[in-house]
């Protein structure tokens, strides 16, 4: 913790648009675990990019080791022994470990003392090895396919320490993990620490800083607001800079009021594509006026839950009842007719049509409807009104109105969109699929008000999210999905969040 | 009658099976390669054109305008897949579109330039190169096995050229470094640009072996089935050996398993033909075999099969 | 509107490649391209020989660029259900074939179209069926049809149907021909497209189609992201297959107006080559149907005029597939620069 091993001076950056980075100048010291924190769109991920020469600063210096560095590519970077861990990961699924771990900088031996050949046999004995000294639990011979996202990340650790990487940078890491397995991976962190790495954190996640990292630097919309000793920081001190103003972080609500059962699913079983029970005789009731909260590890049966409520996917067994109506084997269409309003998790491959404009986007899951067709011939006076009414209503921003092509738009205007057009619907039941994923704070908040006034409405809302902090923000009623089955369903005010980890690692059953 | 159709179905699987291995490693890295009709006619055509051009220097009993028609057939191939490569890695056009162009192109420039050097080098206004049938060698003492003999009699020399490059090809795709670091573009483009590798390089190098060694297969077929160049060398080979590596998996040895399946069905197709005494255009029912065994397998083990992940997406690094 | 400015920036850029080879070989290239013009009845030729003039240069003109639109809709349409219909040439041999084996029964250009309308529906349907039913990739099933009806169709024409003199098909009676072959008017020959009003009708029904209706919707949906148009509450499979099998009947309909319009005969051992052509014409047009009208008036003056040209300048008439093979490759680079616009 003596000398500065990386300094960014004076970094600006722009994007057509933006100042990404605006005159950003900080160091990084040997030997700690250095946080940079902000929110989506604050420019972290750029700040730090740069350092991985996935792009070039604009104007300013960045320095390594005390010598002024350009750093053109991620191979030059690897090059100065920096190594960067994606948030979505960079793996080949169909080569086993050691052969991702090696890819790039392969071991080789000559055939007969001429012809080369990657030696596999010597990766993998290395990398079983290097698992070992790093205690990164994998199987170098496993495939990736096979395996799950906690081992994935080992993997793409392992990878950089292979490159004998000394700088290590993290974006977002935890996104994807577990409350427990998030413990397990800050552990990872200070061994790596002790071992003399140094640490780059990128994330907006407080806790996890608080746990582990020795200083923190938060940004801002592209503007370095302070670097904090995180000791003697408070939380709510970051909290405050990173947003730029007070925030309350819970959303302000009225008490329940729970109306009759609208959606009662029994022992609802669904398999995946591969034929796998991905839900398993699955039972809850929700009620008009109440937030139904799913909590669960990515994968473990959510997706097929929502989607066979939804309609998209056949259920092999069980029921689901909508107001007294059996909708089990009913196609998408009767399930839209029927009252099911679906936010689904992937906004650009399902949510949204995004080569069409917006205005186009509006009416898809009722275009068939008198509304905007009359004997199959549309009517598209209705789709621009409809354009007009929701862009207005809902604050939905973007550069030419309904004309815009809506992958054109941001992340969060996307979302927007979505939510406007399922909210629009005014249906009994409206399914939430991890609606925040990705955008920041102000959106988030502005989504979770969405929801709760949809709840105010009268209609039954099932969310289902990996993010408890947004569960604990909006549910009356916390059920867990683990491995299929949900495992406790308890309401909002009688469980904790680390009780509902354990219900979500499989550690406790009801 | 037996010797006839191992020695016909060799002479035609293998150079469907260079040309598939060549698929397999544009498609292998990323890149969907309908262009291989294409890549062949081309290779053929300069390969022939400096055939003829040497066999006047030479003189036409010299071996040397043979061989050093598949080297430029290679060169040609190579240099014309070059283009698609480009289209496809630089310019980011879709894929298939390429491909198609691409055929097009090749059979467009080459009618056009044969007919031009004919007129302005050799005096004569022919669309096609004549070459004349490859010369054939017998390896003695193992063509006197029973049966498995025919492998060994009556061979073009080009069957043993094409066998060597096979057991090259095979090395290097699946025990070298670069074949390694291309099998992993074909997947994951992002984690082998993340991994250091150079994906718009290894993939134009993918391209390019493609053209060599549908340069070597259109050579072949301009040696043997046609023996000369002409148009007509655009007979759809190109299009069978897609299907042969469909077939294969987009694996090399199980390529040549259906190649062989391809070329023992024409030549005993076209044996049984002839011994039953029926007319020659019977041996076009012969060839929709390969097609229909294709379209089958697809049908009934789609599910098995599996093409390379990232095949026909267009790589752009900048995104991310 | 950007598509229009990219497909003349890549026609522009091909005729001054092609010049430029002409230039090469010594040859005036403004002469060449006005020969171009003057052999699709597009301006007037120096002299002509007896019965013809411009108009009916022009005329024979339609008579080829008739197939062509048809073709280049069929392959618009499959691209806008999100489909690569690469399918076109098998499925205009086999439209071709059911209607010179219907017309040998009943003479009839109605029953002619029907059955080229029908027998390129089928094709286009297996391959629709395949894909939904099997997920068999479109691309790979087109290419194994084509391969598979070519041989078919040329067993059968080898064995039962040959005219041993031209060694193509036996010609179709002029009765069920959709062209008027050397229709005589005012001491003029005169061959008449009758299938061209069809032709552009069908153009613009396909617009108001694609643009208009629900159905339309669907296809596009369906085209962009399979999976947004589930979720929607479309029959993604049945969009599909009806895509297909509207794609394959057009592509009958160029069958049938090539094989038993423009010619009178199948030739047999090759996929006519139009069917390649088409894909490059319709991404020349946009995927736009009138946008495919256009492209295809323009890649037929070049592949019409060529005959003249290469008579009049004594050069290879294969000058002029090279330069339509550059228009499409560079109409096929243009993709970059439309996105690049984009951003």
């Amino acid at each position: 913790m003596s000398e500065p091993i990386v300094e960014f001076r004076h970094i600006t950056k722009r994007f057509p648009g933006i100042v990404a980075n605006d005159d950003v100048s900080l160091s990084i010291m040997k030997g700690e675990i250095f946080a940079v924190l902000g929110e989506n769109g604050a420019g972290k991920s750029t700040l730090v990019s740069m350092l991985f020469g996935m792009y070039e600063p604009d104007g300013g210096e960045i320095w390594v080791r005390g010598k002024k560095e350009h750093i053109s590519s991620p191979r030059y970077a690897d090059s100065l022994s920096i190594g960067m861990v994606h948030q979505h990961f960079r793996l080949v699924s169909n080569y086993t470990v050691a052969e991702n771990i090696v890819l790039g900088l392969e071991p080789v031996r000559k055939l007969f003392g001429i012809i080369p050949y990657v030696d596999m046999k010597k990766a993998n004995r290395d990398i079983a090895e290097l698992s070992e000294r790093y205690g990164l639990k994998v199987n170098p011979e496993d495939v990736i396919e096979d395996l799950n996202v906690a081992t994935r990340q080992r993997v793409e650790i392992l990878k950089m320490l292979y490159r004998e990487a000394e700088i290590l940078i993290f974006d977002e890491p935890t996104a994807v993990l577990t409350p427990q397995e998030i413990e397990s991976f800050l552990k990872i962190l200070e061994g790596l620490r002790a071992g003399g790495k140094t640490i780059i954190l990128i994330t907006h996640k407080l806790r996890e800083i608080k746990a582990v990292a020795d200083r923190c630097a938060i940004m801002n919309r592209g503007k370095l607001i302070s670097v904090l000793d995180v000791k003697t920081a408070s939380t709510d001190e970051m909290a405050k800079m990173m947003v730029g103003h007070d925030i309350s972080f819970t959303t302000e609500r009225k008490p329940a009021h729970f109306g009759d059962v609208v959606l009662d699913v029994q022992n609802l079983t669904v398999r995946n594509h591969a034929g796998f029970e991905a839900v398993k005789s699955v039972s809850f009731q929700i009620h008009a006026g109440e937030v139904f909260a799913v909590a669960g590890v990515s994968g473990n049966g959510q997706n097929e839950l929502a989607d066979s409520i939804a309609g998209l996917v056949k259920p092999s067994g069980g029921k689901v009842i909508l107001n007294g109506h059996d909708i089990t084997d009913s196609s998408v269409r009767e399930h839209i007719q029927a009252g099911v309003a679906y936010i689904p998790e992937d906004r650009h491959n399902v949510g949204l049509v995004l080569d069409f404009t917006l205005r186009g986007n509006f009416p898809l899951r009722l275009y068939d409807t008198p509304k905007y067709s009359r004997k199959s011939l549309i009517n598209y006076a209705e789709f621009t009104a409809q354009s007009e009414k929701l862009t207005a209503a809902y604050d939905i921003r973007s550069a030419r109105g309904g004309e815009t092509i809506a992958r054109e738009m941001s992340g969060g205007n996307q979302q927007k969109a979505i939510i406007a057009r399922e909210i629009d619907m005014k249906t009994p039941l409206i399914i939430f699929m991890q609606p925040t994923r990705g955008l920041d704070a102000g959106a988030v908040m502005n989504i979770h008000k969405h929801i709760v006034a949809e709840r105010d409405r009268g209609a039954a809302v099932l969310l289902i999210s990996l993010d408890l902090d947004e569960i604990f923000d909006c549910a009356d009623t916390v059920a867990v999905i683990y491995s299929g089955s949900i495992n406790k369903i308890s309401p909002a005010s009688e469980i904790t969040t680390d009780e509902t980890g354990l219900y979500m690692m499989g550690v406790k059953t009801a | 009658m037996l010797d006839m159709i191992i020695i016909d179905g060799l002479s035609f699987s293998l150079p469907l099976f260079v040309m598939a291995i060549g698929g397999i490693y544009s498609e292998r890295s990323g890149i969907t390669n309908l262009a291989l009709e294409g890549f062949q006619g081309f290779g053929a055509f300069t390969g022939a054109f400096a055939a003829v051009y040497l066999s006047g220097i030479f003189g036409a009993s010299s071996d040397v305008p043979y061989y050093a028609s598949f080297i430029f057939a290679v060169i040609g191939g190579g240099m014309f897949a070059l283009l698609h490569a480009l289209l496809c890695v630089k310019f980011k056009a879709d894929q298939v579109v390429s491909g198609v162009v691409m055929n097009i192109l090749a059979m467009a420039s080459t009618s056009f330039l044969t007919k031009r050097i004919n007129t302005s080098f050799f005096g004569n206004t022919a669309n096609k190169f004549m070459l004349g049938a490859s010369s054939r060698i017998t390896l003695p003492g193992l063509s006197d096995i029973p049966v498995i003999g025919a492998v060994f009699k009556d061979i073009y020399p080009f069957e043993i050229m094409i066998l060597v490059v096979a057991a090259v090809m095979w090395y290097v795709l699946y025990r070298t470094v670069y074949g390694m670091r291309l099998r992993a573009c074909g997947d994951n483009p992002h984690s082998a640009d993340a991994a250091g590798i150079n994906v718009y390089a290894v993939r134009t190098v993918a391209v390019f072996i493609s053209g060599c060694l549908s340069g070597i297969a259109g050579m072949s077929f301009a040696y043997s089935v046609s023996a000369n160049f002409s148009p007509d060398i655009y007979l759809g080979y190109g299009y069978l050996s897609i299907a042969a590596l469909i077939f294969g998996n987009w694996n090399i040895l199980p390529a040549l398993f259906a190649c062989l399946i391809f070329g023992f069905a024409r030549s005993g197709g076209s044996a049984v033909i002839q011994e039953l005494g029926l007319p020659s255009s019977y041996n076009d029912l012969v060839r929709i075999l390969p097609y229909v065994l294709t379209l089958l397998l697809l049908v009934f083990f789609s599910r098995h099969n599996r093409s390379p992940r990232a095949l026909g997406q267009i790589y752009d690094k900048g995104q991310r | 509107m950007r598509k229009f400015t990219l497909s003349c920036l890549a026609i522009i850029i091909s005729l001054i490649f092609g010049a430029l080879i002409l230039w090469l070989m010594g040859k005036d290239p403004v002469a060449a391209y006005m020969n171009l013009l003057q052999g699709s009845g597009l301006m007037e030729k120096a002299k002509y020989a007896a019965r013809q003039n411009m108009f009916t240069d022009f005329m024979s003109f339609i008579d080829a660029l008739t197939p062509m639109i048809f073709a280049s809709l069929a392959v618009a349409l499959a691209l806008k259900g999100g489909f690569f219909n690469i399918g076109v040439s098998g499925q205009m041999l086999f439209a071709g074939f059911c209607a010179h084996m219907a017309a040998m029964f009943i003479p009839s250009k109605i029953v002619v179209v029907i059955v080229g309308f029908i027998g390129g529906a089928l094709i286009g349907a297996l391959i629709g069926w395949l894909k939904c039913r099997f997920n068999v990739n479109e691309v790979v099933s087109s290419i194994m049809l084509n391969s598979i009806l070519m041989y078919l169709i040329t067993f059968y024409i080898n064995t039962f149907y040959v005219n041993p003199v031209s060694r193509q098909s036996k010609a179709i009676s002029e009765a069920a021909r959709l062209t008027l072959s050397r229709f005589r008017w005012e001491g003029l020959r005169i061959d008449i497209a009758l299938a061209f009003p069809l032709a552009i009708i069908m153009a613009l029904l396909l617009h108001w189609f694609i643009q208009r209706t629900t159905y339309g919707y669907e296809i596009k949906a369906s085209g962009l992201s399979p999976q947004a148009a589930y979720y929607a509450g479309m029959n993604v499979q049945r969009t599909a297959l009806m895509t297909m099998t509207l794609s394959g009947a057009l592509a009958g309909l160029a069958g049938v107006s090539y094989f038993c319009g423009y010619l009178a005969s199948i030739q047999p051992g090759v996929v006519p080559s139009m069917g390649f052509d088409a894909i490059a014409v319709s991404l020349l047009g946009g995927n736009n149907p009138l946008g495919c009208v256009l492209a295809s008036f323009l890649i037929t003056v070049i592949s019409k005029g060529s005959i003249y040209m290469s008579s009049s300048q004594n050069i290879e008439q294969e000058i002029a597939s090279l330069i339509t093979a550059f228009i499409l490759t560079f109409a096929a680079c243009s993709a970059i620069f439309a996105k690049k616009g984009r951003k």
